[in-house]
């Protein structure tokens, strides 16, 4: 699998990571706070991928897909805690997403938790079968 | 709105696909795991390396050098101060005539507001960053910053700050004036900050926020560049004055710009999820100008003790004598950093506050004068007996300090409790804070591009479009930001769209006489600048190669600072033949050794 050397692997002083890092969180913080749905579980996938890109690329951590995961249970985490204790817990259910301003955007967070987990949990997967 | 959501959504994934693609395209992230090759940034397999940097426009969008982010923030903040200087220009027409000449009441409003945040979040702080990116690291002998990915995020976050910061001018065409730009002054009081409706303001707020992130991930870079990365032979007491400022404006950073952050977040839930941090039932409105002018106050001289910091540095060495009384000027600067905690409420005498708290803070204010003062006296003595050289750098210096003085006098005057209670939200304010933004921030930033020109490009400046360039700032601001002055004097309110008030608040024909004059002087500012990008762009184009690595002469005071002498050997190892575009890289370590 060894083919042509990555752009950071080439320079010294090069990274592809900080520029999408820096996208990945304002499209959060936009998605999050204007309360837009897809940007927010976008922007969150972008953030928590490119934090799981450059801390492997800085020799952090070793592999991207645990990183991932970790951000994924992080996320999820925040999103239950906030429901927990802002939500009232008749007004958990599918069915109020879209109409609870915060519970529609505890949602997109933790849908993005969600996807960042089945990735980083099936590339790790993935990448264990295949050595 | 499903139909948008879906559009959104399909953007949105095309988005994330595109970066996937584009990543697996110039990165191979395989050779990060074990499997291929150890997962250190530089796996040994890797062929020979001849080039620091990938060429193009990839070399700009994923550098980590220091000098590189410098050299973009730079950019950043020239083009953040020409948008500003823009609206400013607005500003002033409209303010020709007393009905007011160009602009609407909302247009008005809305340019005074983007242009206050533009220029102090999107020129001032990275204008700063820019010098402190590039140079810090050579003054203390340091191969880059202690963490060169989050310098390259940190000024990432800013391009997206400016867009969100500009949004409303964008989409209120597109949009059917459904967002607007925000209409809140830069201090985004509330209750109106809150009543307004408009989306716009939440996108300038999610702006700030980004800048605020960027500039407290670069204050820690700094803090933490200047603590460990110095070379042996920099230490505490040898520290050049510039690292010693940017030290302490990072610190101030790291308490002012979080809170900013906080206070934000309250205000947009606030605005979107109902909470009551700022209603008259919560916190009360009041309550905002406590936190924002906490962080305020020592922002002001977070944009203001780096400037302090280049003149140091710079005015010495056209003065042909050290610094005199380096140490006072440490210890003034740290001096400034702890007071500019205690000040916050000065901006708030009027609001009906605790008369006893009053005059404490009353005190403070006062007593902050007299770091500042030292400094300005040392500056003095500096160029006492000195050789002195007017090179442009150096009429900069000495610009800065002459409107720094009228700057920091007004603001004494300020200060005063029976002054300012008269004096508040008229012009006076405008005036006095404007000589030390303009006067003194601008005039310093000037100085170090002139100064440093040679150093991160290679060339030299045309002097006389530099001097043309000097004495077109300095006529202008004086005579815009004195008239200001005058107008405060006489009652003239801030932030007025027109001022048809008829004698009631201000003379009327001295007002508008002084409105004028203050038109004037905004267009010999302007063309000023006119001569400053012309000269940029064509010396750094076309300008005169510069061979010695002493341009300024200064081996003979002993001043040389070592980024002059990293430059002198980046031209040694630097072979004629060589691509002279090259040379600002300084991507030239492997030679070193032929
Ligand atoms: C010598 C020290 C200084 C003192 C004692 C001082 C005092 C004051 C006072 C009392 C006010 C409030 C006036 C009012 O609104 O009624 C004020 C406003 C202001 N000052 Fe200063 N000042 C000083 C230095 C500076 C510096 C160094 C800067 C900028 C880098 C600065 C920037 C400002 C700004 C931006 C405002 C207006 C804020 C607003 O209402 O929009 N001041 N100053
Ligand atoms: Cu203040």
């Amino acid at each position: 699998m060894i083919e042509e050397p990555g752009l950071s692997d080439q320079y010294p002083t090069a990274s592809p990571w900080p520029l999408f890092v820096a996208l990945g969180l304002a499209l959060s913080e936009i998605g999050v706070f204007v309360g837009l749905f897809p940007v927010a579980v976008f922007g969150l996938i972008l953030f928590g991928g490119s934090i799981a890109g450059i801390l492997t690329e800085s020799g952090y951590v070793e592999r991207p897909w645990p990183t991932l995961l970790g951000v994924g249970v992080v996320l999820i985490v925040i999103a239950a805690g906030f429901t927990l204790w802002q939500v009232p817990v008749a007004d958990i259910a599918l069915s109020n997403v879209g109409t609870g301003p915060l519970f529609t955007r505890l949602v997109a967070v933790a849908a993005a938790g969600a996807v960042m987990i089945a990735m980083g949990g099936v590339a790790s997967v993935m990448e264990q079968t295949a050595a | 709105m499903v139909a948008g959501d879906i559009v959104l959504t399909g953007l949105m994934a095309v988005l994330l696909v595109g970066v996937a693609a584009l990543l697996t395209r110039v990165e191979n992230w395989r050779s990060y795991t074990p499997l291929a090759g150890g997962g250190a940034v530089t796996g040994d397999e890797t062929t020979v390396i001849n080039r620091e940097k990938p060429a193009g426009i990839i070399r700009w969008l994923t550098t980590v050098d220091h000098k590189d982010i410098g050299l973009l923030y730079g950019l950043y903040a020239i083009i953040a101060l020409a948008v500003g200087g823009i609206m400013a220009m607005l500003i002033r027409i409209q303010l020709v005539t007393p009905a007011g000449a160009i602009l609407g009441n909302n247009a008005y409003n809305s340019i005074l507001t983007s242009h206050g945040i533009t220029m102090l979040f999107l020129f001032g702080t990275p204008i700063i960053a820019a010098f402190a990116n590039y140079f810090i690291p050579l003054l203390i002998g340091a191969d880059d910053m202690a963490f060169p990915r989050i310098n390259a995020i940190a000024f990432w976050l800013l391009p997206p700050a400016a867009l969100l910061i500009w949004a409303g001018f964008f989409l209120a065409p597109v949009t059917d004036n459904m967002i607007e730009p925000a209409r809140t002054a830069w201090t985004m009081y509330t209750p109106l900050s809150v009543e307004q409706a408009n989306p716009g303001v939440d996108l300038m707020l999610l702006g700030l926020h980004l800048s605020g992130v960027a500039a407290t991930m670069g204050a820690i870079n700094f803090i933490a560049t200047i603590f460990t990365e110095r070379n042996e032979e920099v230490n505490w007491a040898n520290l050049d004055i510039f690292s010693w400022t940017i030290l302490t404006q990072s610190a101030l950073i790291l308490f002012a710009f979080p809170l900013l952050g906080s206070a934000i977040v309250m205000l947009l839930l606030d605005r979107n999820l109902a909470t009551t941090f700022f209603a008259v039932e919560g916190g009360g409105p009041l309550l905002w100008q406590h936190l924002f002018w906490f962080f305020g106050h020592p922002e002001v001289y977070i944009l203001v003790l780096p400037p302090m910091g280049l003149v140091s540095l710079i005015l010495p060495k056209f003065s042909g004598r050290k610094l005199f009384g380096f140490k006072f000027v440490v210890y003034s600067t740290l001096a400034i950093g702890v007071l500019s905690f205690g000040v916050w409420a000065h901006h708030m005498f009027s609001t009906g506050m605790d008369p006893r708290l009053r005059a404490s803070f009353m005190a403070v204010s006062l007593a902050i004068a007299i770091p500042s003062a030292v400094k300005t006296f040392n500056w003095i003595t500096t160029m006492w007996n000195g050789r002195l050289r007017l090179t442009t750098p150096m009429l900069f210096c000495i610009g800065f300090v002459s409107n720094f003085i009228i700057g920091g006098v007004t603001g004494v005057f300020l200060a005063s409790i029976p002054v300012d209670l008269i004096l508040h939200d008229t012009y006076y304010v405008v005036g006095h804070f404007h000589y030390i933004v303009m006067g003194a921030i601008g005039f310093a930033a000037f100085a170090g591009i002139y100064y440093w020109f040679p150093v991160f490009t290679g060339r030299m400046y045309q002097r006389t479009l530099g001097k043309a360039h000097f004495w077109f700032s300095m006529v202008g601001t004086n005579i815009t930001f004195f008239a200001m002055l005058a107008l405060g004097y006489l009652g003239m309110p801030r932030r007025y769209a027109t001022y048809q008030f008829d004698g009631a608040i201000a003379p009327l024909t001295q007002v508008s006489t002084f409105h004028q004059a203050a038109t004037v002087g905004a267009v010999i500012l302007f063309i000023g600048q006119l001569f400053f990008v012309w000269n940029i762009v064509q010396s750094w184009l076309e300008g005169p190669k510069v061979e010695d690595g002493d341009p300024w002469n200064l081996e003979r005071d002993g001043m040389l600072d070592r980024e002059f002498q990293w430059f002198d050997e980046q031209l040694e190892a630097d072979s004629p033949e060589k691509d002279p575009s090259l040379l600002a890289d300084g991507g030239q370590e492997e030679q070193d050794d032929s």
